[in-house]
């Protein structure tokens, strides 16, 4: 049975490579997308981080952004 | 109305969706894999082959549908230059130009065992090929760009001219003898696909549509922090 899911009646090397090359192609765009989000996650914590207590203190109360990455980024820390 | 459609608030429901999304994301795709793999049965002329459809028609579909609504929301932005629009279309164009990719890589896989060859200058492939290029200029033009609205300007300019490719894409087959068979399943009228597997490509459908919402949900999430950024530096 495994014999004939692999080559699918001699088709097997197109039937698998057109479902190979899709899912990489689609991990790869994943890690890529979700890599750069954190990046910039992290760059954005930080950069709150450095304000003064005061600035800082505004930024939060006044963007539900910054809140939450501040949120989410002292999780993953 | 506008209070609902702040970054603020858009940011928390992406949060709440990306967690949603990935938590039936994995299950689904395992049930569209069995049937597309395993459980549908082969075509009576093409064999096995037939299960390329299963990653090449949805991916075809997802190319086409991207760059449509990257064109209209650009209309859109154009008439009423409203901020959050470039910030979704610039979100998109990565995934369309990826799925437009693999329509014509898995195209060309199912060409070979099909017609005897891995390409050819026909109207329907040739016309994707196009949408490609369209692609490649939207995405290029923000990325070499550095003035923001002379980007968006001319993004907006080749996605609106690009959207004269669309109807040649779709028709292509009916305009022109072409070597791809002509489309099995219709909007308007009865669709010439067996419906045991009419199932699979939709589960997989669904399943690349979740896939694209992650990463645009990711995208524009992304967008959002940079202008977030910006917006901080200014303090």
């Amino acid at each position: 049975m495994i014999q004939n899911l692999l080559s699918m009646n001699g088709y097997g090397l197109f039937v698998w490579s057109s479902f190979l090359i899709t899912f990489l192609a689609c991990a790869f765009v994943y890690y890529k997308t979700h890599k750069t989000l954190k990046k910039y996650e992290r760059e954005f914590a930080k950069e709150i981080n450095e304000l003064s207590i005061e600035q800082k203190k505004i930024v939060i109360e006044n963007s539900k952004v910054a809140s939450q990455v501040l949120s989410s980024y002292s999780k993953t820390v | 109305m506008f209070k609902l459609l702040s970054l603020g608030n858009i940011f928390y429901w992406i949060e709440k969706l990306t967690k949603f999304i990935n938590s039936i994301f994995f299950v689904l795709l395992l049930v569209a894999l069995s049937f597309a793999l395993i459980l549908s049965p082969p075509d009576y002329l093409q064999g096995d082959s037939v299960r390329i459809m299963y990653v090449h028609v949805p991916s075809a579909w997802i190319g086409l549908a991207s760059f449509t609504s990257i064109a209209f929301l650009s209309i859109v932005n154009f008439v009423f230059k409203i901020k959050n629009i470039k910030l979704i279309t610039k979100s998109i164009a990565p995934i369309g130009l990826m799925f437009t990719c693999l329509a014509i890589v898995t195209g060309s896989l199912w060409g070979q065992p099909t017609w005897g060859t891995w390409w050819a200058w026909d109207a329907r492939i040739t016309s994707m090929l196009i949408l490609a290029v369209f692609y490649i200029g939207f995405i290029s033009v923000h990325k070499f760009i550095s003035e923001e609205e002379r980007a968006n300007r001319i993004s907006s300019i080749i996605a609106i001219i690009g959207l004269i490719n669309v109807p040649i894409i779709k028709y292509s087959v009916e305009w022109w003898n072409t070597l791809h068979q002509p489309a099995s399943i219709k909007l308007i009228g009865s669709s010439t696909i067996h419906s045991s597997m009419l199932m699979p490509l939709m589960l997989m459908f669904f399943v690349l549509l979740l896939y694209c919402a992650l990463i645009f949900l990711m995208k524009y999430k992304t967008e959002i922090i940079k202008i977030k950024k910006k917006n901080l530096k200014r303090l």
